[in-house]
């Protein structure tokens, strides 16, 4: 089997916000919608205090709580572990916004663009309708994925097929792969590393792990 | 890919910290998306990645509010309160009128009554602006003397004891760890993380998951803290008494052995004698200064063959000592001590306790440190590297802005030199690099521009303080090269003067010296120092006094709201020019390759944009310089020469050439220089491949092999050379009877001393007026990555993904000060300075000290659009532009004491 996961190295991590900027670029997802964001944290008081920097977005979690709420069916699940919206079937009740422990879906009820109503040439080009008034959220990027087996390429290794997130990080903190395959290098990084992942107590199995310390 | 699809590669340089090279995906002739450049993954110091800031390339182009063709101002009156009143005029009555300011400037002669250029420019981004502005250079390079003393924030806003002291002891514009190979680096406020562009990310974060571990010391816990293994947080500007209690526990409290001794005695001064009035002891016949060997018991020159000099001691010696303005002593018998010995006795009472009551910080710090320092620097360790075995210190420090500018900058850049050289890691591998010179020539290469001169350090081009050569009548408005020997006399000099003075000048000048006056023209490019500068307001009253200003705009700005005439540029996705890339150069840019990289059109011109290559020519045309400018290409005006062994693509110089014929010339010019002359690849060809360059070796790295190659030695600990030109200074002008300098000569010391540096600000306060007690708290700003340098505070994207950051367009205070001041989180609170008021909303932290308040980036903009009605305050209107507050090499500090108060709250009296 695979399960695509996503590694974010925390000590590697510096809130440049890149991540977050590349998708949105790559996305085309309209002002104030963030599928991959990182929050900055802190921790401790004056002068016992850290700092620290948190990428977050869809966990694409194994147990998705949004799929279970979903009155649509719309959310769905991938046999690689990738959790998807249909946007036809979407009726955009937000159900699965309230569900998520992540915070991670978005809804915008109207075009939005960046100065108001009147979209650049670039967001006239790549307007999708189709994700109006529907939940949207991090896909993995799974056009680029997709592309993966018919060019016999990797995912998180081969920079074509990866999540523009990855690619875009430029501290190397963000790692992508099938977390099943024993020889990939997410499953060296949780072998090697103390991880943890986000309210796991939850029981969502999210496929977004997070390395805080060497083991 | 479909048809419609194209990926054009280019690079961004939009802050010092770039180049980066990307590709950007275009449809059906609309720019899309920006990606990383995967192709020079194997030759880029940081695999190939962008920057947060290149991602908002695609919206600077489309960006609506976007000036989309020349304008001219209808309302003769200027000022915030005079709307411009900007009208559309063509190309040509564009051009017409600046060529005629121009040419009526000429025909009145280059200079004014006063002395100064009557053409003044102000570029912003550290230089980064060239990257941008085609063959202008050699517009401005064919017109003749230009001032380039108005600052945007060079001087007040950058590393600027750095980048002067930097390079006169080690070719060091700036200074960075050599961090692939360095296990411990103690960073006093080096923001590397939010400053040091992708490199710097790149290689901290490889480094620090092979295990480097980096102490921070700073007010605030900054991005660059967070990111480190310990925060120590500081009180502002005591990092010079941290640093100088390390240097008495390594020369007080520490074996002398576990000190690189052969580096001190061999390497730097540490050997020569001092006398009693200050200089080194000489040989009188040959002028060397002298040494003391062992082997022979006696004096001899330094360079004398065959010796083992003494490190401490003191020996008794006929000498000569030479003064300012050839002052001599002899001396018969007289009891000399050795350089290193001064040092000793000078650093003796900066003990631990003492600085760490001054810093404020808990005891056991220093020692803690320090021991930690000593222990990672592995004294006698060696690398190879290169084919070399070069010395491996792996410790290093890193000073960031406001420790290394104003008063303190000297100490703390002085005391971090020394404490490399202490343990033999200047210049050497694991330890402290330079990076690159800006004012030294050659800047070819760091190697290339040192010389040794005849003390037996590196040469360096100080300005003249000597009768005959002083510049008593400055050549431009902010005056380097009569009160900035330090500041040489490079092409960048004049952005590295007190660029402050130009602007305080232009209100008052100071007694007897030439009346400052303002230029007859004014051309400002990518620059808006009307928000970036310090008492904003006051800034703006002064452009608004310029006769004529020409703005090449990209929006309205609130520096371009006085201008006369508006051009519109091709923006960064819009326009040609090819640029060097790699080799060494800026904080954690250290290349294994050098060469060549493009940025081209990815898209049509928006509006009537024209490339600033064609507005060069055509004001060049204009003028009647047209010949000089095409020389000046010629000459490497375009970014390097045209000619070189075995290839010349020069210009004819007599007529005009098209942007394309230029940019095709330079790119055969730069394939020849790449490949000796083999090769004449043009810009068809670069446009297709996007960037092309060749290996050089890490050698290059480290200027410790030509230390050696020259038998140099850096000039530590003793400043004897600044002591005499601060002398010759003061004589020259207390001869004028100017004696407003006075307090910057005082910075000339040969051993520096500490001295009370937050007091100074204290003291600024009581000058303007105030109790320092009612304005209780530092104000201070840190950088915001995601803005810095690139015009983009009217990017919507920037905006929101800056807006990730706690802090972003609001106060940080410390939460439980907050608490005490009856402050929520989100509160509009007020920050009053003696100057002025602002305000802004409260946020709340735990990462800040009790005695701080932090506005990140600069913002208060009320013409850029978006960003004005976004708010945000700024710590620029509230930071008076202050001589007393100024250092000896013409920078001062971001900081201010301020009071602060929730805005429901009636005012304190005083505050």
């Amino acid at each position: 089997m695979t399960r695509y996961v996503m590694v974010a190295d925390l000590r590697r991590c510096v809130g440049c916000q890149t991540c977050t900027a590349a998708c949105k670029g790559a996305n085309a997802t309209p002002p104030g919608v963030q599928w991959r964001q990182v929050l900055d944290m802190e921790v401790g008081t004056f002068p016992d205090v850290r700092r620290v920097f948190v990428p977050v977005g869809c966990m694409h979690c194994g147990e998705p709580p949004c799929m279970e709420v979903c009155p649509t069916t719309a959310t769905g699940q991938r046999d690689d572990g990738l959790v998807t919206i249909d946007y036809d079937l979407c009726i955009g009740c937000g159900y699965c916004a309230v569900a998520c422990p992540y915070q991670a879906r978005h809804i915008s009820h109207r075009a939005a663009f960046a100065y108001g109503d009147q979209a650049m040439a670039p967001e006239v080009a790549r307007f999708d309708e189709a994700r109006v008034a529907v939940a949207t959220k991090c896909t993995f990027c799974v056009d680029r994925v997709d592309k993966a087996k018919e060019n016999g390429l990797v995912p998180g290794v081969d920079q074509e097929v990866t999540p523009v997130c990855v690619n875009s990080c430029i501290a190397g903190a963000l790692h992508f792969g099938d977390r099943d395959d024993p020889d990939s290098a997410v499953s060296s990084l949780l072998a090697e590393n103390a991880t943890f992942r986000m309210h796991e107590d939850l029981g969502t199995d999210p496929g977004f792990h997070y390395v805080w310390d060497s083991e | 890919m479909t048809s419609a699809e194209r990926n054009v590669p280019v690079y961004c340089y939009q802050c010092v910290a770039g180049p980066d090279l990307l590709n950007v995906k275009t449809l059906d002739g609309v720019a899309t998306e920006v990606e990383p450049n995967f192709s020079a993954a194997a030759i880029h110091p940081a695999a190939g990645k962008i920057c947060v800031k290149a991602y908002g390339l695609i919206q600077k182009t489309y960006n609506p509010a976007r000036v989309l063709t020349p304008m001219k101002r209808t309302n003769p009156n200027k000022g915030r309160v005079h709307d411009p009143g900007f009208v559309p005029i063509t190309w040509d009555e564009a051009l017409d009128m600046v060529a005629d300011k121009l040419n009526r400037a000429r025909a009145r002669g280059l200079t004014d009554e006063a002395g100064y250029p009557r053409l003044a420019v102000s570029f912003g981004g550290g230089g980064t602006a060239r990257s941008y502005m085609g063959t202008f250079p050699a517009f401005l390079g064919a017109w003749g003397p230009i001032d380039q003393s108005f600052g945007s924030g060079q001087g007040v806003k950058c590393y600027h004891s750095e980048h002067l002291y930097g390079e006169f002891w080690h070719r060091a514009f700036t200074v960075c760890p050599d961090t692939p190979l360095t296990d411990y680096v103690l960073s006093f406020g080096a923001n590397t993380e939010a400053s040091g562009g992708v490199t710097g990310v790149w290689r901290h974060a490889e480094a620090r998951a092979r295990g480097l571990e980096r102490v921070q010391f700073e007010p605030h816990l900054s991005i660059t803290g967070a990111c480190s293994a310990e925060w120590v947080p500081i009180k502002p500007k005591t990092d010079a008494a941290f640093l100088f209690a390390m240097l008495h526990v390594m020369l007080h409290e520490t074996p002398r052995q576990n000190l690189d001794l052969a580096f001190l005695g061999r390497r730097t001064g540490s050997p020569y004698l001092v006398g009693p009035q200050g200089y080194f002891l000489r040989q009188e016949s040959s002028g060397k200064p002298l040494i003391w060997d062992t082997k022979q018991d006696a004096a001899v020159p330094f360079d004398s063959p065959d010796t083992e000099p003494a490190l401490d001691g003191e020996f008794t010696v006929d000498a000569v000592e030479t003064g300012a303005d050839g002052q001599i002593w002899r001396h018969q018998g007289i009891g000399a001590q050795t350089a290193f010995s001064r040092l000793v006795a000078h650093v003796a009472p900066y003990t631990p306790d003492w600085a760490e009551a001054v810093c404020e910080i808990g005891p056991g710090t220093v020692r803690r440190i320090t021991s930690a320092y000593l222990a990672h620097a592995r004294v006698g360790a060696t690398i190879d590297i290169g084919g070399a075995t070069l010395p491996h210190r792996p410790v290093a420090i890193s000073l960031g802005k406001t420790v290394t500018n104003g008063w303190g900058g000297y100490e703390c850049c002085w005391a971090r030199t020394l404490l490399a050289c202490l343990i033999g890691g200047l210049e050497v591998p694991g330890g402290t690099l330079g990076t690159a010179v800006r004012l030294n020539r050659p800047a070819t290469t760091r190697q290339a521009s040192v010389t040794r001169g005849p003390d037996g350090f590196m040469d360096f081009p100080l300005n003249p303080t000597d009768r005959d050569n002083w510049q008593a009548v400055p050549k431009i408005r902010n005056a380097h090269g009569s009160l900035v020997p330090l500041s040489a006399h490079s092409p960048w000099s004049a952005a590295l003067g007190p660029s402050h003075l130009a602007w305080m000048f232009l209100e008052r000048t100071p007694d007897n010296w030439p009346e400052v006056t303002s230029p007859d023209v004014w051309f400002v490019y990518r620059t808006n120092p009307s928000i970036s500068f310090w008492d904003t307001p006051t800034i703006s009253e002064r452009i608004a006094e310029f006769p004529f200003v020409v703005a090449f705009a990209y929006t309205l700005d609130e520096t371009n709201y006085m201008a006369d005439v508006l051009l519109p540029e091709c923006t960064d996705l819009e326009s040609t020019q090819l640029i060097r890339i790699g080799g060494t150069k800026y904080t954690e840019q250290f290349w294994d390759h050098e060469g060549f990289a493009i940025r081209q059109p990815v898209v049509a011109p928006r509006g009537e944009c024209r490339d600033f290559t064609d507005i060069a020519t055509e004001l060049a045309t204009r003028t009647g310089i047209l010949s000089a400018y095409n020389q000046a290409i010629n000459a490497g005006g375009a970014g390097l020469p045209l000619a070189g062994e075995n290839y010349d693509h020069r210009l004819d110089p007599d007529r005009a050439h098209a942007g394309d014929a230029i940019w095709d010339a330079v790119c055969r010019a730069a394939t020849g220089e790449l490949t000796g002359g083999t090769e004449s690849e043009g810009l068809d060809w670069f446009k297709r491949h996007g960037h092309r360059s060749r290996p050089i070796s890490r050698l290059r790295w480290y200027l410790y092999p030509e230390i050696l190659r020259q038998d140099i030695r850096f000039e530590m600990p003793y400043q004897e050379r600044l002591r005499r030109i601060g002398a010759e200074l003061a004589n020259r002008l207390h001869e004028q009877d100017i004696h407003w300098w006075d307090r910057q000569l005082d910075e000339y010391q040969a051993l520096p001393e500490y001295r009370d540096f937050p007091g100074l600000w204290e003291g600024a306060v009581v000058a303007a007026g105030a109790t320092p007690e009612d304005f209780p708290f530092w104000l201070l700003t840190t950088r915001s990555m995601q803005h810095s340098w690139g015009a983009n505070a009217s990017l919507q994207i920037v905006d929101e993904v800056a807006g990730n950051i706690k802090g972003y367009r609001g106060v940080v205070m410390n939460a439980d000060k907050a608490a005490a001041l009856g402050i929520g989180d989100g509160d509009m609170i007020e920050v009053r300075s003696t100057l002025r008021a602002t305000k802004g909303k409260a946020v709340l932290r735990q990462g800040i000290r009790p005695d701080t308040v932090l506005m990140a980036g600069q913002f208060d903009h009320w013409v850029t659009p978006f960003s004005k009605d976004k708010g945000g305050p700024s710590m620029n209107p509230l930071t008076p532009m202050s001589l007393e507050l100024t250092d000896a090499t013409g920078s001062a500090a971001d900081l201010v004491r301020v009071a602060i108060r929730r805005l429901d709250q009636a005012p304190e009296p005083g505050s």
